[in-house]
């Protein structure tokens, strides 16, 4: 046992699957109470290392400890303080939201009464509770997740995992699920560590880690990681090449990151913005300046794999 | 832990009431196998003096929906890996061995009552003596469906899908059934035939049956073995088996788990 304010901790925490690694050796450590976000690509170890949290995945080499007990020697009071909220719903179709969530409480312990009170509660704070006999089968996809949650939390986990909880849905679902979880935040004082690869929803985390490959990439708060890319960013699709040389020119900007057909420059603060865009107006078919967001973060951290990725014009 | 045992096997309950086609073909597979196969050979074995075979059928019909009931119930394992819910199972803070103990009761549970509801069917058909041993009766029901619990509890943690599950209704559930003695007994056999049948676990929670629910005149010489080594093969087996599917299940950990006590990287 540790004593430090550490809910999770990976000490060199490792994966390989047939000689690839899903995760290289990890150090990482989330404190009680904290939002932490693990972003990355499909493939980055997002879900292997929730995974090896969570106990499911055992780490090839290295330590992961849940409030000070170690995964490998000590599943079951690591699983007794862990909530969590798969990619694919857990939740038995047959049964209603009542009875699947009676039969969460029940795993973890809870008595019929305790599991009542809370599940009321959680129910009640999802607007959820004129919902509770329906069967699960019968809901939608924001709806289940959102049980999926109650169904995580039920016994008042210290450290909740969530797996790309939005994965799947709708853009209006998405965002229920996101209210819910800042709901959650509000009630209750169990740390978060949630992976998406919707980057660009992340900004409510305290802080933010990126993986790329199994490593990580970059960290730090929201942001503190969007100051890096500064106030602005300038968007551009360009026809020719020439006007790219004469923007640069013209502006001063420095190399810009390549995605696809479009090119971002960070722009420096003090930049004017209004004969800026009277320059672009004359000689961009297509552009746009706008606030960064984690997604332009993560290109901008991965700028090299881009440039070789053939992105780079 | 007691709240989580009861829910794994009150889950599976509900599961059984909610899926009625699955309740009543319970019941109607063996009235068919009763009316039909029973009818027929009753006629024809009664032309060599030996009639009554209906009477006979019964603890074999009882067999079977233990059969079906408790070791299809067992293989829902696997379709809780596929939906996801095995998920929830795992997460929960207790040995895993606890749910494959939890699942193989409830599954005993599912198959006794199905057997009861048929014997309630059974008996204003003037088919069922009361039995000669109600404890023995009893045990036959659940070591019985314990058996076949295990049975399906074995094959579930081995299987990741439910595709193969026609292989399994063909090459383990319909030979089980047939060389158990529920249809015929057991001594008269060819040796080779007869060596299978000792082979099989179930054969003897058949003649467990039989050897409470015959209590005088048993038809066609009744039960095959004693009520000694059909206590012993039933529970040795249900120990056995368990103790192999909670290990499978387990295995993956306790793999990782040596290694790490080996200083081996996996």
């Amino acid at each position: 046992m540790t004593t430090d304010d550490a809910i999770l901790r990976f000490d060199g925490a490792c994966k390989r699957y047939d000689g690839e690694w899903a995760v290289r050796p990890l150090t990482l450590k989330v404190s009680r109470g904290e939002f932490l976000g693990l972003l990355g690509r499909n493939g980055s170890g997002k879900s292997t290392s929730l995974g090896m949290a969570s106990t499911l995945i055992p780490p090839g080499g290295g330590r992961v400890l849940v409030g000070g007990h170690d995964v490998i020697s000590n599943p079951v009071r690591v699983r007794r303080l862990v909530g969590m909220v798969f990619q694919e719903s857990a939740l038995d179709r047959t049964l209603s939201i009542e009875e699947n969530l009676r039969f969460a409480g029940a795993l973890y312990g809870l008595s019929r009464s305790e599991t009542d009170q809370r599940v009321g509660r959680l129910l009640e704070l999802f607007d959820l509770t004129e919902a509770k006999g329906r069967r699960v089968a019968a809901l939608s996809g924001g709806m289940r997740r959102a049980v999926d949650i109650i169904r995580g939390v039920l016994h008042r986990p210290a450290l909740l995992l969530l797996d790309e909880p939005t994965t799947g849905l709708d853009p209006i679902n998405r965002r229920a699920v996101w209210s819910y979880l800042a709901r959650l935040r509000k009630e209750e004082t169990m740390a978060m560590v949630l992976t998406t690869h919707y980057l660009e929803e992340a900004e409510g985390c305290d802080r933010v880690v990126f993986l790329r490959n199994g490593e990580i990439v970059g960290q730090g708060t929201p942001a503190r990681l969007l100051e890096l890319l500064g106030r602005h960013l300038l968007e551009i699709e360009l026809d020719e090449e020439r006007e790219r040389e004469l923007l640069e020119r013209k502006l001063d900007l420095e190399e810009p990151l390549v995605d696809g057909d479009r090119l971002l420059y960070r722009l420096p603060d003090e930049t004017p913005l209004e004969p800026l865009r009277s320059l672009l107006e004359l000689h961009v078919r297509s552009w746009r300046i706008r606030r960064p967001d984690l997604n332009d973060v993560y290109l901008w951290l991965n700028r090299e794999d881009l440039q070789r990725a053939g992105g780079g014009g | 832990m007691w709240y989580a045992f009861v829910a794994i096997i009150r889950r599976e309950l509900l599961r059984m009431l909610r899926q009625r086609g699955r309740l009543v073909s319970a019941l109607v597979r063996p009235l068919i196998w009763l009316l039909i196969i029973g009818t027929g050979f009753e006629a024809l074995l009664s032309d060599y003096g030996a009639g009554d075979y209906r009477r006979y059928l019964v603890p074999g019909l009882l067999g079977m929906v233990l059969l079906f009931g408790s070791m299809l119930a067992s293989l829902s394992l696997v379709y809780d890996k596929e939906a996801g819910v095995m998920r929830m199972l795992i997460m929960a803070p207790w040995p895993h061995s606890l749910i494959i103990v939890a699942r193989t009761v409830s599954a005993t549970v599912v198959g006794v009552i199905q057997a009861l509801m048929l014997l309630l069917v059974l008996i204003p058909m003037g088919l069922v003596q009361w039995p000669a041993s109600v404890p023995l009766f009893l045990a036959g029901l659940i070591l019985g469906g314990l058996v076949c619990a295990a049975m399906g509890m074995l094959i579930a943690v081995f299987s990741r899908t439910l595709d193969n599950f026609a292989v399994v209704m063909n090459f383990v559930i319909f030979p089980v059934f047939f060389l158990s003695g529920a249809l015929y007994p057991l001594q008269d056999l060819d040796s080779a035939v007869r060596f299978a049948a000792l082979l099989n676990p179930f054969s003897y929670a058949v003649d467990l049956l039989k050897h409470a629910m015959f209590a005088t005149a048993p038809p066609l010489g009744g039960a095959d073995f004693g009520v000694r080594l059909d206590l012993a093969v039933t529970t040795g087996f249900s120990i056995l088996a368990l103790l192999v599917a909670c290990i499978r299940f387990s295995s993956a950990t306790l793999r990782e788990r040596t290694a790490r006590l080996l200083g081996r990287r996996t």
